[in-house]
């Protein structure tokens, strides 16, 4: 059964080196994995990188990029003869709109006005600083040993950063708790929600930092084997890692360490889908329970953890949890905030967990034109208005407001916007990217896209009569959390901008 | 784990219950009922219709009954008005992406189609179709299954019993979201695949969306389900043969298999147990003892003719060429039983070690 396990965990990657999905290629892998052929098939057709062979630009739909005039730019494109594809986030949404070329490389339409919060020590993961390779964290942790540093991390309080805030601490307590002792530890590197671009900052500025973070929580569940998870389009962040191990070799050699590609799901961020991914399978998220702490990749043990994450565990080792704690506003740490939209300077801020967007957006250079609404964490977060703008960016205030922090990437929408077609952007982006596996999230999705669609197209409001039911059974009935929030979009938009759905004239 | 008993609450009432169980079990004995579409007790649950979403105190979500587990204490609420709720707007969009009649209700094809149940009990809301791209194969030219993805609801247990039970794999959820359907590699016909037409797709399948081409639709009221055994090999499938008409002109025209956990076969068929009914009334088939005349010509005969008549030649046979002149092979219909007689018949009586089994090369 392990030898039939291990030849389909092979399956995604032969997909991808023979140019995606078809019949011959099907057939060869399946002579040489042993894999019945309609499951290779049926599985990579659920990834849109390898489900439509052949080269092709990809421009990025994501609402940072439409209102930045992705779908103009998808078009002359096209008039100039080249192949496109709208695709969901791309993750450059300070560089929107963003496009990669034909060989997934990042290609820049858009006007660079990037920012970056300046050099500061004393930033626990200080982007802006020199290059932070020094892996005295990870001394420190083998000296002092696994309880010892797990109690730092439970003394910081550090949140997961992948946008559940689940306490790190209690992961690893339940991994080390496990009796069986084969364990993984996972970086979840598939950084698409719509708006976020941290963990790929991160990767570029300070990869070190995220592989010292991985290696300290390995040392600390008793694991052996590191696998980052990084999605398909991640072309130039995943030779940036692959550069880091080789450099840091002589301190991560005790740990085997793996890299293994995304393929163009969002889905597969949800811990459960991104392990059947990992186990070459379709990314359908598991049941839960089991937790992955008790069984998750092949079955095992499984600590995971978001690139922010683990990012910020050597400093709290360093310096101690009530250092990290001591640095957030209204909850522990600082945070990575993504900003993009109508700002000045886009891009990647570390600050105190718990600023305001107002703050937030004066360090990324102030707004441009008159803001009215705000997507805290992807559309994932649904939209606030921003008379909000005083409800700290934190997981808890968010949440009381309706809405959530999630993985913090900030879009904001200024006067110009249509809050209707925005809403339709924002629900477009559910529609393609549910994994089809529950009838909530499956039918949800698109029903509300083309309720919302049919409401653009003649203004009958009567369109959106059963929204709300619909958005209810969504995040009541769906198996995960994309279905849970899938509506929220809608939802929030209908509550606080009922103006844009009130009829249109035109 | 060790198994344990404990007792558990379901709607008030205290039922006794193992460690392993789920909710949907321990209710099944106790007889209450828990709506599901996408479990088969020969599958592993998959909790993927949600049809089945109960209440779980101390659970901020509702939770799927079929996957489960019971744990000492547990106090499970399957009727109360967010579960109304539930099903009411979840019956409502699987209806939005379902082929409907004129009276708006779940088509009926040969198979029921549970959906259409589950609408009848609970009005569910009434959503606008969503018109889903979800494709089938119309150019599948094998003779036995059809399948209309209009009225597929993805639960995906064709192609989890085609995988957990059969091993056969030929099937396979494909494509993504509102796209997902049930293919097969290249979407190429069945015959074109490992499948093995066994026909436990349509068994297991809860809409009617994979039916048996050759009796597609709704059978007549008055058709009667006859349990018999297969006759194909020995190992004594139950069948349910669906017969129209009277006695003594009964035709039948369709075999199901017995549902699962109830005979030998658990539910399970293969392709001549469930397909290959054709023969009961064909025009060739021999119904009674025939033997050939001096004018060449076959003769209808009692079986006390019949075999008299051939034991005679064949003890004539031996007598004139000796015993390893004769070959017996014995059918592959024949059961453990009728093999031992027919090896004894060969070696006991006719004296010769040819002997054979048809199924054996």
């Amino acid at each position: 059964m392990q030898k039939k396990n291990a030849q389909r965990e092979r399956v995604l990657h032969l997909l991808e080196e023979e140019g995606g999905v078809t019949e011959e290629a099907v057939r060869r892998i399946s002579g040489e994995t042993g894999v019945p052929e309609a499951d290779i098939w049926g599985t990579g057709l659920f990834y849109s990188l390898i489900s439509n062979p052949g080269k092709r630009v990809r421009v990025c739909d994501g609402l940072s990029c439409r209102i930045k005039g992705a779908d103009d730019l998808a078009l002359s494109l096209s008039e100039e003869g080249k192949e496109c594809e709208r695709v969901s986030c791309l993750g450059q949404c300070d560089r929107a709109p963003a496009t990669l070329d034909e060989d997934l490389e990042q290609v820049c339409y858009g006007v660079q006005k990037r920012g970056l919060v300046p050099d500061d020590p004393a930033l626990p993961m200080n982007l802006g600083g020199k290059l932070n390779d020094s892996y005295s964290s990870l001394g420190k942790a083998r000296e002092i040993g696994p309880e010892a540093v797990i109690a730092k991390i439970e003394e910081s309080s550090l949140q997961g950063r992948g946008g559940a805030a689940f306490p790190a601490h209690i992961k690893w307590k339940g991994v080390r708790a496990q009796a069986e002792t084969e364990r993984y530890v996972i970086c979840n590197a598939d950084e698409a929600e719509p708006g976020t671009f941290k963990d790929r900052e991160i990767i570029l500025r300070q990869p070190h930092l995220l592989l010292e973070g991985l290696a300290i929580a390995a040392f600390a569940v008793e694991a052996k084997d590191i696998i980052i998870y990084i999605r398909g389009e991640f072309t130039s962040e995943r030779r940036r890692i692959e550069q880091a191990i080789e450099e840091a070799a002589d301190k991560l050699g005790d740990f085997h360490w793996r890299i293994a590609n995304g393929h163009g799901a969002y889905i597969c961020g949800e811990e459960t889908a991104l392990m059947e991914s990992l186990e070459g399978k379709r990314g359908m998220p598991r049941l839960k329970p089991p937790y992955p702490t008790e069984s998750g990749f092949r079955g095992k043990p499984t600590l995971m953890h978001n690139v922010e994450t683990a990012a910020c565990i050597p400093s709290i080792v360093e310096r101690g949890g009530e250092w990290f704690k001591g640095l957030g506003r209204t909850e522990p740490g600082t945070k990575l905030y993504c900003v993009s939209g109508h700002i000045n300077r886009p891009g990647v801020y570390e600050l105190p967990l718990g600023v305001t967007l107002d703050e937030l957006v004066e360090v990324a250079g102030g707004y441009d034109g008159t803001p009215m609404a705000f997507s805290p964490g992807g559309p994932s977060s649904g939209f606030l208005p921003i008379s909000d703008r005083n409800v700290p960016l934190d997981f808890g205030h968010l949440a009381k407001a309706g809405s959530m922090l999630g993985s913090a990437g900030l879009v904001v929408l200024n006067d110009t916007v249509d809050m209707a077609k925005a809403t339709k952007w924002q629900l477009d982006f559910f529609e393609r990217e549910s994994c089809g596996q529950c009838a909530p999230c499956r039918i949800g999705t698109r029903y509300l896209r083309r309720q919302v669609d049919s409401f653009l197209a003649d203004g009958d409001v009567s369109a959106l009569e059963f929204v709300g039911d619909v958005g209810w059974e969504m995040e009541e009935g769906s198996i995960c959390g994309l279905g849970m929030v899938a509506a929220k979009p809608l939802e929030s938009a209908i509550k606080h901008f009922p103006k844009a759905f009130n009829g249109r004239s035109e | 784990m060790s198994s344990k008993e404990f007792d558990i609450k379901i709607n008030g009432e205290t039922c006794s219950a193992k460690t392993g169980e789920t909710v949907y079990e321990v209710a099944a004995r106790e007889g209450i009922e828990i709506p599901t579409l996408c479990h088969d007790t020969r599958l592993e649950p998959a909790g993927a219709c949600r049809v089945c979403l109960v209440e779980v105190k101390g659970q901020r979500r509702l939770e799927p009954g079929c996957a489960w587990k019971v744990s000492e204490g547990m106090e499970v609420t399957t009727e109360s008005d967010r579960i109304e709720r539930h099903r009411k707007v979840l019956y409502g969009l699987y209806l939005a992406d379902h082929r409907l009649d004129d009276d708006g209700f779940p088509v009926e094809t040969a198979n029921d189609n549970q959906l259409r149940r589950l609408a009848n009990e609970t009005k569910p809301l009434d959503l606008h179709p969503v018109d889903a791209p979800r494709v089938g194969r119309p150019e599948d030219v094998n003779p036995y299954i059809s399948f209309d993805p209009d009225l597929c609801i993805l639960c995906a247990r064709c192609t989890r019993y085609c995988d957990e039970v059969e091993a056969v794999n030929a099937i396979t959820l494909s494509n993504r979201g509102s796209q997902t359907t049930i293919a097969t590699a290249g979407m190429r016909g069945l015959l074109d695949t490992t499948c093995e037409l066994c026909g436990g797709c349509i068994d297991t399948c809860p809409t009617g969306a994979l039916v048996e081409k050759k009796s597609p639709d709704r059978l007549p009221a008055d058709a009667r389900k006859i349990r018999s055994t297969c006759n194909f090999c020995g190992v004594g499938c139950q069948l349910d043969l669906h017969v129209v008409g009277t006695n003594g002109d009964g035709r039948v025209v369709k075999i199901t298999s017995p549902p699962p956990g109830e005979t030998v076969n658990d539910g399970n068929l293969c392709v001549k147990g469930r397909f290959a009914y054709d023969f009961i009334h064909h025009e060739d088939r021999i119904t009674e003892p025939l033997i050939r005349g001096e004018d060449g010509e076959l003769h209808p005969a009692s079986w006390d003719e019949a075999i008299a008549y051939a034991a005679e030649g064949l003890l004539k046979v031996k007598e004139k060429y000796g015993p390893d002149a004769l070959g017996f092979v014995s059918s592959s219909r024949c059961t453990g039983e009728e093999n031992y007689l027919m090896q004894k018949l060969s070696r006991a009586v006719y004296g010769t070690n040819n002997i054979h089994q048809c199924s054996a090369t």
